[in-house]
């Protein structure tokens, strides 16, 4: 069953039930509570495709509480709570949606030691995964949210998720959050993709969701392995550039990139190894989209 | 989904998570429920590592939900960098303090380690406890400072307390990495109702082969974890802690059969045996530890009937993880009592008072707790 089934009354009371939200996104699930009524609409829309998952065992629990600072008493704030601990402030009311996407993403990269977790974008064409590792503010999301809605499978925005035994990479497809001028970019490129409210005044600006696409999310359990890493970064106005790069350096950004390298240590060094010596490394610079899909499309063609 | 704990016995959850810590085998079965509500419950208490340890000992790791295993083994990994980092900062202590430094004695989960307790394989811990002679400590100090450790920035009333009333200095920490180390001078506080004399434990600390540190002998080892437990400690959530003295005692009983006794006569000749007897009393009640109950009349100084009964419906109620879900105000209050009781133990009232009322001012004010500090306390190399 889908969250698309339910009616709005209907998530808004398992929200504020006891047994909660319980939605599965790629390997993991997730138990959502909240009473807040303003979360519901925006939840319902670009929650609509995720599986529940009611029998199965969750392994987060996350809370979206109303909060009272002493220093604030007049500003009504929510705190985002995973199993009941606040891992971050509480922030203001119409913050909901980005507290708990985010809040979830945090509680994946501290916890998961099972996989090894990348900070890049991921996505599938032609049965093989393509790395997007960039730092923030590079535009890996912009870049993986114009790619998915042109023949790429969506995996992820945010997590490489690398399996050490099998080397495939899975599936997490979450909300992709689009900052500041990036909404407007897909809002006219992609007239055709779902987002959700524009979210102002939060820690990295206005914030605004792109739903992934139903296809992604119907494969999220369906692993592949990667075969390609591009370093994306934009530029204004500069031609597009997709240049080889050198195996030592890429190895360097991808290790350094990843949330749980030094974690796992010694498993981690052999598993990134394996992955750059199996994958081809670019360096890419671009300005739009057309260009920018046109080489990446004849890159995972060849 | 309800859980299948039963939910009006507000301690139903307490039996899973014993149930699972004293023989891992006998939840293999249980339903996803309660495995859900295990898993929550174990990472509250900080028990990942330590059960993924024993269901790996007992072939049962692949036998139970895929769920529930990955995250176990990924609070293993986790325990184990924190162990190696830890290793690697005890690594480079001993190289910054140089070869005729004063002896050292590791204690606590390091120490665990190091002596090869069974029960430490996948313990969690984040800081390296370490005691040093109180005569030394001012160099000691002063050379891990001049080669890259440092304090945390600190509010001049917190130095005074770590200085004056405490029985460690303020956690160092080197400028590259990330442990803690906790430098001891004494095992109790020096202002505390309880006062342990150093010198009997460092007289028999064993040294470690191959090492060039100490460890506590096996029944000091055992005492001083009781009397942090039930002395220095605040008791939430540590459940941990009497799982530590339960694995000692069976580890050192496989080897020494009178090691209870000798345990028990060190007690009452060091003046400790009221925290040894609750130690052994809890590791007893909840662990099902084999303690003979002639051997607990044998313990000298052991609370009176009302102390024990109020102990008996408190100490549970702390050590144990809270339900997750399901708010125990019984819980709350043994905890807060508790809390009481482990400030009152560790400082005189003319003390307390203004600590708690400074501690209260801070949860209010948290951004106030660096604001006063006087200049030149804080040492940082930069």
């Amino acid at each position: 069953m889908k969250v698309g089934q339910l009616s709005r009354k209907e998530l808004r009371s398992r929200l504020s039930s006891e047994n909660g939200l319980r939605v599965k996104f790629g390997p993991f699930i997730v138990r959502i509570q909240s009473f807040l009524p303003s979360l519901v609409d925006p939840l319902h829309r670009l929650y609509v495709f995720y599986a529940l998952a009611d029998d199965d065992i969750a392994e987060f629990h996350v809370q979206i509480v109303p909060k009272r600072s002493p220093r604030r008493p007049f500003t009504p704030l929510l705190q985002f709570l995973v199993d009941g601990q606040a891992p971050f402030p509480a922030a203001p009311v119409h913050q909901a949606l980005t507290m708990l996407e985010w809040g979830i993403n945090l509680a994946i990269a501290v916890r998961v030691n099972h996989f090894l977790l990348f900070h890049c974008a991921a996505v599938e064409r032609n049965g093989h995964v393509l790395l997007l590792p960039a730092w923030p503010g590079s535009g890996k999301t912009t870049l993986c949210a114009a790619l998915i809605h042109h023949g790429y499978r969506l995996f992820s925005d945010e997590f490489g998720l690398l399996e050490l035994q099998s080397g495939h990479l899975f599936p997490l497809p979450r909300l992709m959050p689009l900052k500041n001028q990036a909404i407007d970019a897909i809002r006219n490129f992609l007239p055709e993709a779902t987002l959700g409210p524009e979210i102002h005044g939060t820690l990295k600006g206005t914030v605004a969701h792109v739903r992934p696409p139903e296809a992604s999310i119907n494969r999220e359990d369906e692993s592949a392995a990667p075969r390609w890493i591009v370093f994306p970064k934009w530029i204004a106005n500069q031609p597009l550039q997709l240049e080889e790069m050198p195996r030592s350096e890429a190895f360097l950004l991808l290790a350094s990139n990843a949330f749980n390298y030094e974690v796992l240590g010694q498993s981690a060094f052999d598993a990134v190894t394996s992955l750059i010596q199996r994958c081809e490394c670019r360096k890419l610079v671009y300005s739009d989209f057309g260009s920018v899909l046109a080489a990446l499309n004849e890159l995972t063609d060849g | 989904m309800v859980d299948q704990v039963d939910r009006r016995n507000p301690s139903a959850h307490h039996q899973l998570l014993l149930q699972a810590l004293r023989d891992p085998r006998s939840i293999h079965d249980i339903g996803n429920q309660d495995w859900e509500l295990l898993l929550r419950l174990a990472r509250r208490a900080r028990l990942l590592g330590f059960l993924a340890v024993e269901l790996e000992h007992a072939a049962l790791l692949d036998n139970i939900p895929m769920r529930v295993a990955n995250h176990l083994r990924s609070g293993l990994i986790q325990a184990r960098k924190f162990q190696q980092l830890a290793r690697w900062e005890l690594d480079r202590i001993l190289w910054a303090l140089g070869e005729d430094r004063a002896p050292i004695i590791v204690l606590k989960g390091m120490a665990y380690l190091l002596a090869g307790l069974p029960h430490a394989a996948g313990r969690v811990f984040a800081d390296l406890d370490l005691l040093v002679p109180a005569e030394t400590l001012q160099q000691t100090e002063s050379i891990l400072l001049a080669n890259g450790w440092q304090h945390h920035e600190l509010s001049a009333y917190d130095e005074h307390y770590y200085r004056t009333w405490s029985h460690e200095i303020p956690a160092l920490i080197h400028c590259e990495r990330e442990t803690e180390v906790d430098i001891h001078h004494s095992l109790t506080s020096p202002i505390g109702r309880l006062k342990l004399e150093t010198a009997p434990f460092r007289e028999t600390a064993v040294r470690l082969p191959g090492l060039e540190v100490s460890v506590l002998s096996p029944p000091d080892m055992a005492l001083h974890c009781a009397v942090n437990l039930f002395q220095n400690n605040e008791l939430a959530d540590d459940i941990r802690h009497l799982l530590d003295l339960h694995g000692m005692l069976q580890f050192f009983s496989a080897d020494q059969p009178l090691f209870l006794d000798n345990l028990i006569t060190r007690a009452n000749h060091q003046g400790v045996g009221r925290p040894l007897f609750y130690g052994l009393y809890f590791s007893k009640l909840l662990l099902q530890t084999p303690v003979p109950d002639t051997l607990m009349t044998r313990i000298e100084r052991r609370p009176g009937w009302l102390a024990l009964k109020v102990m008996q419906l408190c100490v549970p109620l702390a050590l144990l993880p809270l339900h997750p879900d399901l708010p125990c105000r019984s819980a709350k209050f043994a905890r807060w009592w508790l809390y009481w009781r482990s400030h009152w133990l560790r400082m005189p009232l003319h003390i307390l008072l203004p600590h708690l009322a400074y501690k209260f001012y801070l949860s209010v004010f948290p951004h106030k707790a660096v604001n006063t500090s006087s200049d030149g306390i804080t040492v940082k190399t930069k």
